[in-house]
């Protein structure tokens, strides 16, 4: 860079900046590492360093309301990131192509659990179940708040995010491709299954693993609808915090925070990928 | 192509989409192993035309045939027919074997069979050692080729072509011109391509039919649609030309709107307003008041002069319209602007457009 004039900020000014950016970046990044650190304490004295050890772990996963909880997360996560990705891809499909009554509603609407607060999407679903038993009951079967009404909850909210990265990538797709498998005999099915889908796949992909990350870290509203038994991890840590940290819950939160990294990086991953095939595309 | 079954039979088909005309009653038909373009300008309907031949498109009224069979609202996969599309449409996330095996997969042809078509159809296109490529690791020719493959491997009684060339750069595009016809003399069958490139449509094609607006004007040879075209805009849209407005005085005559009386033979009855398309390379320039000894001339003042390096333009002013004379292999420019000039040219070479 030697010869070429710098203009704009002085010397004083970028060193400034500098600091101030590391000061933004230690108040974000300080508290995680906190929690981390203390979870390996050997101490049972949350702020105090006794030590390193995983003690706490170990204890986490021998407590068996823990377990039970992971497990409710994990099914309710699984179940919910499959059935939005059918759903949410089938109707970023529906809405991309095709013109029919109430399209535009249901387009301005789909995103709705996207912006909506939590708490009000919450009780929503909490009257609506609360509705819909009534009726139900009224045919004889009982059903209760369970693992079920929790599932279906994030099933609701996590449409709506599949929905969104799908759409963006069939926004970018070159449907000619679809009219040349037509062309080389394909019936719609077979395009669908041998064209459309794996060039959608990368947004579909990244679409679930949203979905994953989503449905392990609500709290709101699973809190709301879960019944006895389906507590799930976020909700058991948030109603024993109350009865204060404990080193156990700082366990917990380092091997969730461990997992939501892991699906953030996968699905980055996916959407690059998605984004150098895009150029591919274009290319052609 | 009257005595035997036209290869596609296109009979009073029309296509609207909601109000608009795309295509309006067309009949067509193009013969067996014939070299048939349909050129226009965009928006004409010459793409639409395509497409319904492909089954992309279903018409809104008529018929369509091919070989005989109406397939006017058959599905793309029940037509004999494969469409190499205007930006190849190549399958990006396969490769170049698995794009040309398409086709045969869907229809389940087995492997003796299936590997021994693909190799036929990459050696003809020359991409023998690329079959593990994917497209986009392949130039625009070689992409070209690999949508030539992959219709061609189906061995279809028709082959549409949408703009070929289009997005190939002006020296591969004239290669694969030549690459074209080869091709289609080597697999014999009738090839229909769509273009807007009216040197291209008469480069390569047998036949050439002009739409414009959803109606097709004119078809036929190159030679036909370029020296008697059989209207105004295909006279225009063809080459350059200049377009004389007259009337038409006998069989053998018309007059131009100027005064002056000119031969030229027309079917259209006396005292019709007509228009005369004159190409510029037809015309020569002669010295002032010299009269060529058959054939008809006019006089008048050489107005601008253009410089193209194989050819010089004169622009001469006749009276009330502008003739553009185009000179080549010619030394010297033995005229210079402002010189009194008389444009003369051969019996036939004016040709008498309908409006």
């Amino acid at each position: 860079m030697s010869g070429v004039v710098e203009v704009g900020l002085g010397r004083r000014t970028r060193r400034g900046l500098a600091v101030w950016a590391w000061a933004v970046f230690a108040f974000l990044y300080v508290p995680i590492v906190v929690l981390v650190v203390f979870s390996f304490n050997a101490s049972s004295r949350v702020n105090i360093w006794g030590g390193f050890s995983f003690q706490w772990y170990g204890e986490a996963l021998r407590n068996d309301v823990i377990t039970s909880a992971i497990r409710v997360s994990l099914i309710v996560a699984l179940v919910s990131t499959v059935v939005s990705m059918v759903l949410g891809t089938a109707a970023a499909l529906a809405l991309d192509r095709y013109r029919f009554r109430g399209r535009r509603a249901l387009d301005g609407t789909v995103y709705l659990p996207i912006v909506i607060p939590d708490i009000t999407m919450a009780v929503m679903l909490l009257v609506f179940f609360a509705e819909a038993f009534k009726f139900i009951d009224s045919f004889g079967p009982r059903f209760t708040l369970g693992i079920s009404t929790v599932a279906l909850s994030h099933i609701a909210f996590n449409i709506s995010f599949v929905c969104v990265v799908v759409r963006a990538r069939l926004d970018q797709f070159d449907r000619t491709l679809e009219e040349a498998a037509r062309d080389l005999y394909a019936t719609g099915w077979q395009t669908f299954r041998r064209v459309t889908l794996p060039l959608i796949m990368p947004g579909v992909a990244a679409g679930g693993l949203l979905a994953l990350t989503l449905s392990l870290d609500d709290v709101v509203i699973s809190a709301f609808v879960s019944g006895p038994g389906s507590t799930t991890l976020p909700v058991y840590v948030f109603s024993s915090i109350r009865r204060g940290v404990t080193p156990e819950l700082n366990a917990i939160s380092t091997l969730m925070l461990t997992a939501s990294i892991a699906l953030v990086l996968g699905s980055l991953a996916l959407q690059r990928r998605r984004a150098s095939a895009s150029q591919q595309t274009q290319i052609l | 192509m009257t005595e035997a079954v036209a290869a596609v039979e296109i009979e009073g088909v029309t296509k609207r989409f909601g109000e608009v005309v795309a295509v309006d009653n067309v009949d067509l038909a193009i013969g067996d192993g014939e070299f048939f373009a349909l050129l226009g300008p965009s928006g004409c309907g010459k793409t639409t035309t395509l497409r319904m031949i492909a089954g992309l498109d279903l018409p809104t009224e008529g018929s369509l045939r091919i070989f005989g069979e109406e397939v006017g609202m058959a599905p793309p996969d029940r037509r004999p027919v494969n469409t190499v599309f205007q930006a190849y449409a190549l399958f990006p996330h396969m490769t170049v074997r698995q794009n040309i095996e398409f086709g045969l997969r869907m229809r389940r042809v087995k492997n003796p069979e299936l590997s021994q078509r693909v190799a036929e159809a990459t050696g003809m296109v020359r991409l023998a050692g690329m079959e593990e490529r994917r497209p986009d690791q392949l130039s625009g020719g070689q992409q070209q080729r690999v949508a030539l493959a992959r219709a061609l491997v189906n061995q279809p009684k028709v082959l549409l072509l949408d703009e070929p060339l289009g997005a190939l750069d002006l020296k591969l595009r004239q290669e694969m011109q030549q690459e074209l016809k080869a091709l289609q003399r080597e697999v014999g069958i009738t090839f229909v391509f769509v273009t807007h490139d009216q040197e291209e449509a008469l480069a390569m094609s047998e036949r050439i039919g002009v739409m414009s607006e959803g109606r097709l004007l004119q078809v036929g040879t190159p030679r036909e649609i370029y020296d008697r075209p059989a209207s105004r805009f295909v006279a225009d849209f063809i080459g350059r030309t200049n377009i004389l407005e007259a009337s038409v005085e006998s069989a053998s005559t018309v007059r131009l709107d100027n005064g002056a009386l000119i031969e030229a033979e027309t079917s259209t009855p006396a005292g019709s307003r007509v228009a005369v398309s004159l190409r510029p390379e037809r015309v020569r320039l002669q010295p002032h008041g010299t009269t060529a000894a058959e054939g008809s001339s006019l006089d008048g003042e050489v107005r601008d002069i253009t410089y193209l390096g194989h050819a010089v333009v004169y622009e001469v002013a006749a009276g009330p319209v502008s003739i553009e004379v185009r000179v080549e292999g010619e030394v010297g420019e033995p005229f210079a602007a402002g010189d009194e000039v008389t444009v003369a040219w051969d019996r036939g070479a004016a040709a008498v457009v309908a409006d």
